[in-house]
């Protein structure tokens, strides 16, 4: 049998199940549940090849990653730049851009006049982060989070960006991050998809895409489940008017029955799957509405998230659903939250985002902290890159826009095995360059899976004849920022 | 299994170790040699590495490879600790015997030709019903194994009917096979059921995931696009049974053929079926790139089974495959006129393209041309008449003075007043500037300066469609020369609009006129060869007919006509629609793109007519034609008699402007029939092959070598007597005796209707793909299939009526567990329907399918709740198969996704099939399958009345073509009970379930007992042996 690396899934069912259960004397709704929901240990990494993950103690169990699509301006939030600020409406000097490609909205204009920030900047907390006053709330829990201020990435525009982040590949077809995990550590519950994806009702900019969440090449169960804020939050997830619970319970019975049936007659495993499956869909039909009722929730925690939270598909909502989905055991969860993109007008948009997303960001760690589960979860926060010290369009006494800028931008991580209270990296002065410790996408996910224990060179998947990873051939654990 | 004795095969034993375990480091790939040490060939592994060897065949204690597999010491072993990859013990005395046994190398087997003859093994029991069979029993007792039960034939018409036309057979059909009883029983129904247009449906269904088809362009913005002429074709290529290597030419080269004509070109829409990047700001060419990278890869996964990506940054780790064959592959797919980036603002399908007409408008055109042929001819027999001569003396006579008709701006840049500048000729209508363009010393008086940035605005004149002629005239003065800046356009802007509209650039200094409707692939666009100069007044005009022809467009620098190079001629699509309201000319700016940065412009003059030579000559030195018609006619040499003579033409004779109105209105009736037809991307060859390079670690801006179109050099040789071209490629792929071809398509085949591949990698052919289980089987079917003309009813009815096919899935413990993957094939595989399949399935049960063919795509229950919620459509749009559903590459059908239609972003083979709890979802609360399950129970309930004992017999049998057993009936019935009992004590709760879908709700049945039957049939369909082949 050629089985070198962790080539997956191959055939899980090909080593017989029967003579497995039997040699490990688990129970068979136990076994036939882990390899649908892709349990730890269960299943396909463990049976198909010879590499168990985690491969060491993780850190974080979890992830949640509150992606901030169309790129927030870094230096109007985290990365303070007086000299732009003295050097307002003054061209952008050509030693600093050092011809760098832009992109085809912003490259032939004749003059790149350098925007200094309109906001104020303050250090915050024990740890001095500075912080834009644009972000009170994130000011507020600044100990706990750890910024990256030097992320860089080859892409300059929304869709590649995108997907360069979640893929390690700026070109649709590979699996996202969650993906990733969902195939390499299974799921840590057994009524609850183990990668869900929330995104931001409404909201202009950018289009969000389902290739976001995707499998790729792997095997289409892991695929992000995207929860939506309607009647089913999961496709087709309830029964049909009509159908009480009682009912539904009687033709899962019957349907079972059947299926034992043939399980008799023919011993073939894939019914005791059959079987597992229709249990599971049953079970989901609760678990799923359970844990998208808030009414269990304390009234301080709602005021914690903001008034917002009180409604479905607000990023509030979507952000106290991620502390709910983590509490229950699931493993990767996605939010998207779009309309960073101020090509003019920033000023004001900027505003109006962190309005948004700055209490309930902060108010998801403060709570998963406040509940213990800050230490083994972690979160991330931020978009696909960053944006110009210069202004795009025309500028203004007290307005402009700024265009994509891929080589530096900040984003920042909580809980699960990072260094709180801490800034990593430095720009030069114009906020153009890295100064000093880049964190390329491809090391933010090498580092992302040693969280999760995972040694990123060996999660790979056997795709077209070459052993694919999320790093692709690069990718360096970020060694300071850890714990 | 392998005995000690038995001899090594090195492509069944030995290269799949080396493959996966030491050719990462010690391969074929060039660059990254981690040591000089090279194991893919046998010259290389046996090789004096300086007085000691890798491999001495035969001799183990010689041979360092033996040492190094079996050394304790860990810095030395191989392969390395840190590799991750290790030797099994059993391994490793395979490499040892294989040493031992002379360390033989073989061409990897799927390399090696097809070969002419395959003998057929000897017919060994009565179990074998055809060749097939007889290859695979011989296996059977290879490995001691025995076939497995013959399914019932009702079980075996369901699975034929499901396999060749994705349908389940009804319960006639079931009956009337049953009761044949001829000994040609099973081939009368394989005829009948290839014979349908439901086959063409089902195998078009496979192709589209081949051919990454979508309605959609993916990328980020994923607008719809317009696709499914080509789907289409497909299915009609299907039904007509077309041999494969035509139906592979067509869709490869079609455009190339000798004769082609639209029904040859549409085909190759195939190349062109992946995504299209419409968001503004990428870099073009790094797209362009993409594009040709997914064609080859495409054109070599689904024909050729080679991973091509892998040599895309480097050498193939595994297979001979260079990355100079990657790019020389690339560049038979480069030669288009094609734009990375697609148009945002305009809904012009990307070039080339090919409109798809309708027969009114081929009639209206026909009518056009004719016309305009005649136009054409009015004016120049009215130019050649000796009247017109007569009128033009007589003009001359009268002394005319020079005068400008149809000047419609004239902009002297002189004065700016609340950034407004006079536009002499239409007082009421100013241009406008912001403030950042300023005056400065000009030609004449005050000369505007651009930043370059900055709009200057001439509203509402040259709002022309492309037969309408037009004339404009400056002085300019450049202040720099660079690649690209723009005087003037009417458009909405540049690359993201496809630069629709008509522009005057400087490209690198050289004066260029164009007329597009999406660049660069259907436009007209002229470039001077000569540049202009840097920080001079210069004076140019450029003129342009309505022809929607290159060559009526001219420049005049000086008021000296210059010499063109045509740059694109190929006009056919509107050049005025756009979606947002830019319909000004601009001067000095446009939308994304470069403006006349730090340029100078003086008196601007636009025309609404094409001005000819001696206008031109005027506007540049202000004396030429007026000193013309100042002469007396009698000093006036015949050369300035002819200028006067199309000044005359072009001015002052009435019949000639009449006529020339007469050729517009003709351009214009052609140009209305062709705008509204819809066009569909294809492929159109370049006289001139665009120049290919290799691109060094894959960067679309980094040029490596040269390369020119060529195949795989570990492949056969090109041919020498066939063009260098996608055509030359398609007949070297369909040549009789290609090693993969034929292989790889009966392979893919026999995946379809067994559910495993002989090959399980269909995708890789290569050496990390997966051995043929039945090498022999392949070859003789590949053979057998290209010697019938690669048809594929005779390919696919050998498949199903042989035994191997009629085994039951049904094995013992032992067996599973000897053969796990089912490699001796000595049982059926377990196979769950497609996603298409389940759906189509329950349409078809319940009568509501709708069986037109073809068409626009539909949007059918499940798209409302897409991740991009459409309006599904009313009536037969939600019933028509699954083929048919509208597919978005970004919020794909969510049903089929979830279960596992690919997303379709890339050509794929092979669907993984996975079980998950979200599928159960879909069958048992989906609106298509409960609407189904109404249908169904309404129709039965009409045949056995309140039997309902009756009714689950007949829907059990409809849905798992089978009889119902007795203790399943016990179980049905039970719940039959007790699901009535709660619909009567709950009438409410049964009308709102049947309100579920649009068809009608029967007002003449009881509801409750509607209900629960409903509910029955529902459970009925979510029955493992209704949504699996078992």
């Amino acid at each position: 049998m050629k089985n070198p690396l962790c080539t997956g899934f191959e055939n899980p069912v090909g080593v017989s199940r029967r003579s497995f259960l039997n040699s490990f004397g688990m129970g068979l709704g136990g076994i036939a549940l882990g390899s649908m929901m892709n349990k730890a240990g269960a299943s396909n990494v463990s049976l198909g090849g010879q590499q168990m993950f985690p491969n060491f103690a993780p850190k974080a169990k979890r992830v949640i990653y509150l992606f901030q699509s169309g790129a927030p301006s870094q230096m109007d939030l985290f990365d303070h730049k007086p000299r732009l600020n003295a050097e307002h409406g003054q061209e952008l000097p050509e030693s600093v851009r050092d011809g760098q490609r832009l992109t085809g909205m912003s490259t032939n204009q004749a003059s790149f006049p350098l925007a200094g920030s309109p906001f104020k900047f303050k250090q915050h907390g024990e740890s001095g982060a500075t912080l834009s006053e644009l972000l009170p709330y994130t000011a507020g829990v600044a100990d706990e989070l750890c910024f990256i201020k030097t992320m860089y990435t080859e892409a300059i525009n929304h869709g590649p960006g995108v997907t360069m982040m979640q893929t390690g590949s700026q070109f649709p077809g590979r699996p996202t991050i969650g993906a990733w995990g969902s195939y390499g550590l299974g799921s840590l519950n057994e009524n609850l998809p183990s990668y869900v994806v929330l995104v931001t009702k409404e909201g202009g900019g950018q289009p969000i895409t389902s290739r976001y969440w995707d499998s790729g090449f792997l095997p289409g169960k892991h695929d992000g489940v995207l929860f939506t804020p309607s009647k089913d939050a999961v496709l087709y997830l309830n029964s049909p008017e009509g159908i009480s619970k009682g009912s539904r319970r009687e033709v899962i019975d019957a349907l079972q029955k059947l299926h034992e049936i043939q399980l008799a007659k023919t011993s073939d495993p894939a019914l005791e799957t059959q079987i597992a499956q229709y249990e599971m869909a049953y079970r989901m039909q609760s678990s799923v509405p359970d844990v998208t009722d808030f009414s269990d929730e304390s009234e301080s925690t709602l005021k914690l998230y903001g008034d917002d939270v009180r409604t479905p598909g607000t990023y509030a909502y979507n952000c106290l659903m991620a502390r709910r989905l983590a509490e229950k055991g699931v493993r990767h969860i996605q939010l998207f939250h779009r309309d960073w993109d101020a090509h003019a007008g920033l000023p004001k948009a900027i505003q109006g985002q962190c309005k948004l997303t700055d209490q309930p960001s902060a108010a998801l760690v403060k709570d998963l902290k406040m509940r213990g589960l800050l230490e083994d979860t972690l979160v991330i926060w931020g978009g696909e890159f960053g944006r110009t010290n210069y202004c795009q369009g025309k500028m203004t006494k007290d307005d402009f826009g700024r265009d994509h800028h891929p080589r530096c931008f900040t984003q920042w991580m909580a809980g699960g095995g990072v260094k709180p209270g801490y800034t990593h990296g430095s720009t030069d002065e114009y906020g153009y360059s890295i100064e000093k410790d880049p964190v390329h996408v491809h090391d933010f996910h090498a580092t992302l899976q040693h969280l999760l224990g995972v040694d990123h060179e060996k999660l790979t998947f056997k795709y077209q004849g070459r052993h694919f990873r999320l790093t692709d051939v690069h990718g360096k654990v970020v060694k300071q920022i850890l714990a | 299994m392998l005995v000690a004795e038995e001899e090594i095969s090195f492509n069944r034993d030995i290269r799949p170790i080396l493959s996966d375990r030491c050719f990462k480091c010690h391969g074929p790939d060039a660059e990254n040699q981690k040591s000089d040490f090279r194991l893919d060939t046998e010259k290389h592994a046996h090789a004096d590495l300086g007085g000691y060897f890798g491999i001495v065949p035969g001799n183990l204690e010689k041979s360092e490879v033996h040492h190094l597999i079996h050394t304790d010491d860990e810095d030395e072993v191989m392969p390395p600790k840190d590799s991750n990859l290790s030797l099994s013990a059993h391994e490793k005395k395979l490499l040892d015997s294989w040493i031992k046994q002379g360390a033989k190398f073989e061409k990897h087997w799927s390399l090696k030709p097809l070969p002419q003859n395959v003998p057929v093994p000897e017919k060994i029991s009565d179990w074998s019903r055809n060749e097939i069979d007889r290859f695979v029993e011989a296996g059977f007792v290879k490995h001691d194994v025995k076939a497995a039960d013959e399914i019932s034939p009702e079980k075996w018409l369901r699975r034929v009917s499901f396999d060749l036309t994705g349908l389940p057979p009804t319960t006639e059909e079931i009956s009337a096979y049953l009761a044949d009883t001829s000994p040609e029983a099973s081939e009368k129904v394989v005829n009948r059921l290839l014979d349908s247009t439901q086959y063409a449906e089902r195998m078009t269904s496979e192709w589209l995931d081949v051919a990454r088809y979508s309605d959609s362009y993916g990328y980020q913005r994923d607008r719809e696009r317009f696709v499914w002429p080509w789907r289409d074709w497909v299915i009609k290529a299907f039904r007509e049974n077309m041999p494969y290597d035509q139906f592979a030419t067509l869709q490869i080269a079609g455009d190339l053929l000798p004769d082609a004509t639209t029904e040859t070109i549409l085909p190759t829409a195939f190349n062109r079926l992946h995504g299209h990047e419409m968001e503004g700001g990428i870099v073009l060419e790094e797209y362009r790139m993409e594009y040709i990278a997914d064609r080859a890869q495409t054109f070599s996964s689904a024909f050729l089974g080679l991973t091509m990506e892998c040599c895309r940054c480097h050498d193939h780790k595994y297979d001979p495959l260079p990355t100079r064959d990657y790019y020389s592959l690339g560049a038979f797919f480069a030669n288009i006129e094609e734009s990375g980036l697609i148009s945002y603002f305009t809904d012009a399908t990307p070039t080339p393209a090919m409109p798809i007409s309708t027969p009114e408008a081929d009639a209206e055109m026909t009518a056009a041309e004719p016309q305009i042929a005649a136009g054409e001819a009015k004016l120049t027999a009215l130019r050649n008449a000796p009247e017109t001569r007569m009128v033009f003396e007589n003009w001359l006579g009268k002394r005319p003075s020079l005068d400008w008709p149809g000047l419609v701006a004239d902009l002297s840049f002189d004065v700016i007043e609340d950034g407004k500048l006079l536009n002499s000729v239409a007082p009421n209508s100013p241009a406008t500037t912001p403030p950042a363009n300023t005056l400065v010393p000009g030609k004449n008086g005050q000369a505007i300066h651009f930043t370059g940035d900055d709009p200057l605005i001439l509203p509402k004149v040259g709002h022309f469609s492309r037969e309408h002629p037009y004339s404009a005239s400056f002085w300019a003065r450049p202040h720099a020369i660079t690649a690209r800046e723009n005087f003037f356009s009417r458009s909405h802007g540049g690359d993201d609009a496809a630069s629709i509209g008509y522009e005057f650039l400087l490209l690198d200094g050289k004066p260029t006129a164009s007329v597009i409707h999406f660049w660069p692939g259907n436009a007209i666009r002229v470039q001077a060869k000569q540049a202009l100069k840097p920080g001079e007044w210069q004076h140019l005009a450029m003129s342009y007919d309505g022809s929607s022809k290159a060559a009526g467009l001219s420049i005049y620098l000086n008021g000296e006509p210059l010499e063109l190079e045509i740059i694109v001629d190929h006009l056919t699509g509107q050049t005025t629609e756009w979606t947002m309201d830019m319909k000004d000319i601009v001067l000095g700016e446009r939308y994304r793109d470069r403006g006349f940065i730090n340029g100078e412009m003086d008196d601007f003059r636009f025309f609404d007519r094409r001005i000819v030579d001696a206008e031109a000559r005027q506007l540049f030195d202000q004396t030429y034609l007026a000193d013309l018609l100042a002469k007396n006619a009698a000093e006036l040499s015949e050369s300035d008699r002819g200028e006067l003579y199309d000044y005359f033409l072009a001015t002052a004779y009435d019949p000639y402007r009449l006529a020339a109105g007469e050729l517009a209105a003709a351009r214009k009736r052609w140009n209305d029939a062709m705008d509204p037809l819809p066009s569909i991307t294809i492929m159109r060859e370049l006289p001139e092959p665009k120049p290919s390079f290799v691109l060094t670690r894959g960067a679309y801006d980094s040029h490596g070598e040269p390369v020119t179109a060529d195949t795989p050099t570990a492949l056969p040789p090109f041919p020498t007597d066939q063009p260098n071209n996608r055509l030359g490629l398609a007949r070297w792929l369909t040549q009789p005796d290609h090693p993969l071809t034929a292989r790889v398509t009966v392979n893919r085949y026999w995946q379809m209707i067994f559910g495993n591949g002989i090959v399980s990698t269909p995708e890789d052919f290569g050496s990390q793909g997966s051995l043929p289980t039945h090498p022999e089987l392949l070859d003789w079917l590949a053979r057998d299939f290209v010697e019938h003309d690669w048809d594929l009813h005779h390919l696919l009815g050998q498949m199903v009526l042989s035994s191997t096919y009629r085994q039951s899935t049904v094995t013992d413990a032992a067996t599973r567990e000897m053969d796990p993957e089912n490699a001796f094939l000595c049982r059926g595989n377990n196979r769950r329907l497609t996603g298409e399949m389940i759906r189509d399935n329950a349409l078809a049960v319940s009568g509501l399918l709708v069986d037109k063919i073809g068409g626009p795509p539909v949007k059918p229950y499940e798209l409302a709740v897409s991740f991009e919620p459409q309006v599904p459509d009313k009536g037969d749009g939600l019933y028509r198969r699954s083929l048919y559903t509208l597919w978005k590459r970004n919020a794909p059908a969510p049903m089929l996704v979830t279960f596992d239609a690919p997303k379709r972003d890339v050509c794929s083979l092979r669907r993984a099939t996975t079980t998950s709890p979200l599928q159960s979802l879909v069958t048992l609360n989906g609106p298509q399958f409960i609407e189904a399950s109404r249908v169904l129970a309404a129709k039965l309930m009409r045949t056995h009345g309140g039997d309902h004992e009756a009714l689950i017999k007949e829907a059990f049998l409809i849905l798992t073509s089978r009889e119902i057993q007795a203790e399943e009936a016990t179980i049905l019935n039970g719940l039959h009970a007790t699901q009535l009992a709660d619909f009567s004590a709950n009438p409410e709760q049964a009308a709102s379930l049947l309100e579920t879908g649009e068809a009608p709700v029967p007002s003449d049945l009881p509801l409750a007992e509607l209900a629960t039957n409903t509910v029955l049939i529902n459970t009925m369909m979510n029955f493992d042996e209704s949504l699996n082949q078992r």
